[in-house]
């Protein structure tokens, strides 16, 4: 249902609409606001993990390492620079997809689970070296002073709505790029390579530049929403920017939503986010852990009966009443 | 020199350790191609047994580990029936569901025992040692190698020498057509998960007996149990073994001639430098 | 530690009730109520939950003028806003906001992390709202110039120099003879800070540090920590380590046959009775700061009665934040239920009358060995062999 209103407006039209919501008097301050950051920010993230796992194939739980180097880029302008966050912001993004290509190349190599576990040594040995790293603040971490109000120091102290831009247009610009890609050809390469490395290779797809390709802007895309992170939290530090909960972050997300669809991260969003951020905050009298209980047996229920997540339920749902409508004149006679 | 020869021997306690844990990890990746990541909270759960039963009984864990054991059978073929079966086969499904079910099972303990550390006083090996000039030999890391060589045997000589391991080597190797040869695979699934699920019910019966049980001890002894069963290769208990040791010493000795905060790096360290050369692990095919 | 935190409440409380509008205050708590220092994040909230309760009620039995009655001045209840930050810092923040600005309370008590305190407290300072952290022991909390953020704990860099009197003290005393020294602790906000003060105190006492161990807290052993503690020889022994680190490092020191001379913690492990209790034995003469003793309690236990009274007559203010941190810097107060028996913010917002004293574990209690004055016992020094 409601893939089909979104679909029948579109993107633009959501975008749109996002963008006109502050004139509503619906952001500001608040907890609302900070959700609906959250959600659109968590979309972004998604979608970016989505361009290599779900378009690649390739099932990273490294991205909290690109998002990290991006939070500290931000982060490291502003609290050692004593600048605005934007250069260091830009050299993240640039450093993150460096260093995943070198990180990638290599580990393209393995297979299956060997990714998987490959990716999580590699979260693990950064944060540690994070860690330990005086010239970034160790384990300390970042913190911001506070700094004036303003688009130039990307900071507001109380009222959300310059954020909610900033988490509007990061959101908008992620899915865009994927919305052209699903349509280029790198985008047809990317999912032939997926559905079968030999196969796209002997029809000439150099399989491994794809996916390095893919890797470099997924990673990109990790550190610009990494940024800012750290804008709207004050501070960085690594076992919240860079460990492997936020790389599961990114991946559940896109899986609750369903892999390699362009909708699915914002479901997942939509429903993952206000989930955890309310039973935080209203379920807290049944003692502790009981959102993440429930979180444990959404994402068992969701593999066990739809793999493809929310998208796959939709479609589920629009085939059964397609069926529904055809069979219904046969009925009828 | 004393110094060295105590660190390697710590490293050879920590890797026989990690062996022990990794070993019903390493049984159900090689059968099933499942990569349960719910390990470390089973680790955890066995511990909780081992840690009440020690404490409302005062049985001590040397006697719990066997009810640990069959508690994690249990809890394991349940994880089997109820999450595993229904997803295996679907890509990445069995991961991310076992991953929910990690998440279930840590904050399930959360707020039923709160996230207090609870230790087991007074238990038989705690704190005993045996000393030899320089070097010392700490009892309950020593009579916990012993264990994981005896299960990491057992397991061995269990695939190798049994008609019940035949066809679980069969069913590793190719399920539809074991199926087609009259193995029951569903019922070699079933065991296999029950019975790798016991292997660190062990573990965890025994761990009370020198470390503090909390809900978040799992998480790190899962990450190592991947490192051990990824680097030792597909499923070989051997490559298991050996992987184990490597990283048990490579902990102890970076830890000690480096510096302890660098233990974990180069553990993940060496594991992505071999895995980078033999992409399928030490033993793997 | 709880201690404080009853001592911050009162405080808080009775400042705001001073200002209220309606019958109740709302006040809110945030504590990691969940996630790996969730023990310390409940017994923070418990003892917060104690006082309201004894405000809220009438505890005739109680031996403080805020229980003989129902409520503050003429009756104001106070109600609990209570929240998790799970230890994680963009939670504490996120949190921080909704407390203030959804829920509407006067004033936070937080966070036990230093971490999480940051981030919220900063939220605290941009929507010029109280902030009163009771446990976060990172000095450079109260360095950053914030309006409105008051601290009650002393900060290890207070413990520290407490640390340093007391080696140059035993030293003395005892002929103790401690001239190195090592450091073991978590590679986290809380140990790293707790160690930087250790090694300039240190310095600044000529005591040589001659190991420098951090490490990842939650690990699996500590055998190449202590062995490097071993083999380095130190006469005394820095610890700030956590929960079930603790228990390990004690465990892991026994079984490596190794004791230095002292060893004395950061708060953490060494301040849960639980932990103590279980350790049994083995835990007996390790010494620690601020370890609270029920003996220290019952002396230090004066009436709340003028501060009350005080209020009642001075601030007839309206609910003003500004007012009520004008207040918090520029009075002493009586503080029964606190440490230092008063209470008085520094313009960085700490409490420089935050009292810290080291025990030692002495055949399961706690014992307070120094200062002099609250003293009710002899250390037992060196250690005993294990």
């Amino acid at each position: 249902m409601n893939s089909k209103i979104i679909r029948k407006l579109g993107f633009p039209t959501l975008v749109f609409a996002l963008a006109l919501l502050p004139a509503f008097g619906v952001i500001g301050k608040g907890f609302t606001s900070h959700v609906l950051i959250l959600i659109l920010l968590n979309a972004a993230m998604a979608q970016a993990w989505n361009l290599i796992g779900g378009y690649g194939g390739q099932v990273s739980f490294g991205h909290s390492v690109f998002f990290g180097i991006g939070a500290y880029g931000a982060a490291y302008a502003v609290c050692v620079g004593g600048n605005a966050p934007w250069g260091g912001a830009l050299a993240g993004i640039i450093i993150a997809a460096v260093v995943s290509v070198l990180v990638s190349y290599p580990c393209f190599k393995l297979k299956g689970h060997y990714f998987a576990i490959a990716t999580f040594a590699i979260v693990e040995i950064f944060n540690r070296l994070f860690m330990v790293w005086d010239w970034i603040g160790g384990a300390l971490g970042l913190d911001y002073p506070i700094l004036k109000d303003s688009w130039k120091n990307f900071t507001w102290a109380s009222d959300k709505t310059g954020y909610y831009y900033g988490a509007v247009v990061i959101f908008a610009l992620v899915f865009a790029i994927i919305k052209y890609l699903e349509k280029a050809r790198f985008g047809y390469y990317l999912r032939a390579v997926r559905e079968g490395q030999e196969t796209a290779e002997s029809l000439g797809v150099n399989s491994t530049r794809m996916k390095l390709a893919a890797m470099a802007l997924s990673a990109a895309v990790a550190a610009l929403c990494g940024a800012f992170f750290a804008q709207y939290n004050y501070r960085v530090d690594p076992p919240t920017v860079m460990s492997l909960d936020m790389s599961m972050k990114f991946v559940l997300v896109a899986i609750l939503g369903g892999i390699g669809t362009f909708w699915g991260p914002l479901l997942g969003a939509l429903v993952l986010i206000p989930l955890q951020e309310y039973t935080r905050a209203y379920l807290a009298k049944l003692g502790s852990g009981v959102d993440l209980i429930i979180f444990g047996l959404i994402i068992i229920l969701m593999m066990e009966f739809q793999p493809g997540g929310i998208m796959g339920i939709l479609s589920a749902v629009r085939k059964k009443a397609i069926a529904a409508r055809s069979q219904k004149p046969e009925g009828a006679r | 020199m004393s110094m060295l020869i105590q660190v390697v021997l710590d490293g050879i306690w920590s890797g026989l350790l990690y062996g022990l844990v990794a070993a019903g990890l390493s049984l159900i990746w090689g059968v099933m191609d499942v990569l349960n990541f719910a390990h470390g909270e089973f680790l955890m759960a066995a511990m909780y047994v081992s840690f009440w039963l020690g404490f409302l009984f005062k049985l001590d864990p040397l006697v719990t580990w066997i009810a640990a054991g069959a508690f994690l059978f249990i809890l394991s073929v349940l994880s089997y029936k109820l999450v595993v079966k229904r997803t295996m086969g679907k890509a990445m499904a069995p991961l991310l569901a076992t991953f929910g079910l990690s998440m279930l099972i840590k904050n399930f303990a959360m707020n039923r025992f709160t996230p207090n550390f609870r230790i087991l006083s007074d238990t038989v090996m705690d704190g005993k040692s045996i000393i030899f000039g320089e070097v010392v030999i700490p009892v309950p890391q020593f009579v916990v190698g012993i264990f994981s060589l005896v299960v990491l045997g057992a397991l061995y000589l269990f695939l190798t020498r049994t008609r019940f391991g035949w066809a679980v080597q069969a069913t590793a190797m190719d399920a539809e057509a074991a199926r087609l040869m009259g193995v029951n695979t569903e019922r070699i699934f079933l065991l296999v998960f029950g019975i790798g699920g016991a292997c660190v019910g062990v573990a965890g019966g025994l761990l009370p007996s020198y470390l503090a049980t909390h809900p978040d001890i799992g998480t790190l002894f899962g990450l190592i149990a991947f490192m051990v069963v990824a680097l030792g290769g597909f499923g070989s208990i051997p490559g298991a073994l050996l992987a184990a040791l490597i990283i048990g010493l490579v902990e102890s000795l970076a830890g000690f001639y480096f510096a302890p905060v660098y233990k974990y790096v180069a553990v993940f360290g060496i594991y992505l430098v071999v895995i980078l050369v033999r992409p399928k692990g030490l033993f793997g095919w | 530690m709880k201690r404080t935190l009853l001592a911050v409440v009162a405080i808080v409380l009775l400042i705001a009730g001073a200002g209220a509008q309606d019958k109740v205050i709302k006040i809110g708590t945030l504590f990691p109520l969940t996630g790996s220092v969730a023990t310390a994040g409940q017994r923070c909230q418990a003892a917060v939950e104690t006082i309201v309760d004894i405000i809220n009620g009438i505890y005739p039995d109680l031996d403080l003028p805020i229980a003989k009655k129902a409520g503050l001045l003429n009756g104001y209840k106070i109600e609990l806003i209570k929240a998790d930050h799970q230890g994680k810092p963009d939670v504490a923040k996120s949190e921080a906001e909704r407390l203030y600005e959804q829920e509407g309370v006067f004033a936070v008590i937080g966070s036990y992390n230093s971490s999480a305190s940051k981030p919220a407290s900063a939220v605290a300072e941009r929507l010029q709202k109280i902030f009163m952290c009771g446990a976060s022991s990172s000095a450079a909390l109260t360095e950053r110039g914030l309006q409105y953020f008051f601290r009650l704990a002393p900060t290890d860099r207070i413990e520290n120099v407490e640390f340093a009197h007391w080696i140059e003290e035993l030293n003395k005393v005892k002929a103790a003879g401690i001239k190195t020294a090592a450091v073991i602790y978590e590679n986290t906000e809380f140990g790293k800070h707790a160690a930087d003060e250790a090694k300039v105190v240190s310095a600044k006492m000529g005591v040589k540090i001659v190991a420098d161990v951090p490490f990842t807290p939650g690990a699996t052993n500590l055998n190449s920590e202590i062995q490097k503690l071993k083999a380095a020889r130190p006469d005394a022994l820095f610890a700030a380590v956590l929960g079930a680190d603790y228990s390990l490092m004690i465990r892991t020191m026994k079984q490596s046959a190794w004791k230095p001379k002292m060893a004395i913690n950061y708060c953490g492990g060494y301040q849960d009775p639980k932990i103590a209790e279980q350790m049994g034995k083995d835990g007996w003469g390790f010494m620690g700061s601020a370890g609270y003793t029920p003996e220290f309690g019952s002396r230090f236990m004066k009436a709340v009665a003028p501060v009350e009274k005080y209020y009642k007559a001075k601030v007839g203010v309206p609910f003003d934040t500004e007012k009520v941190a004008q207040v918090l810097r520029t009075t002493t107060f009586d503080s029964p239920l606190s440490m230092g028996g008063k209470v008085q913010f520094g313009p960085d917002g700490q409490n420089i009358k935050a009292a810290s004293v080291i025990s030692q574990l002495q055949n399961g209690s706690y014992v307070t060995v120094y200062p002099y004055e609250f003293k009710d016992g002899d250390p037992i020094f060196p250690m005993p062999n294990w």
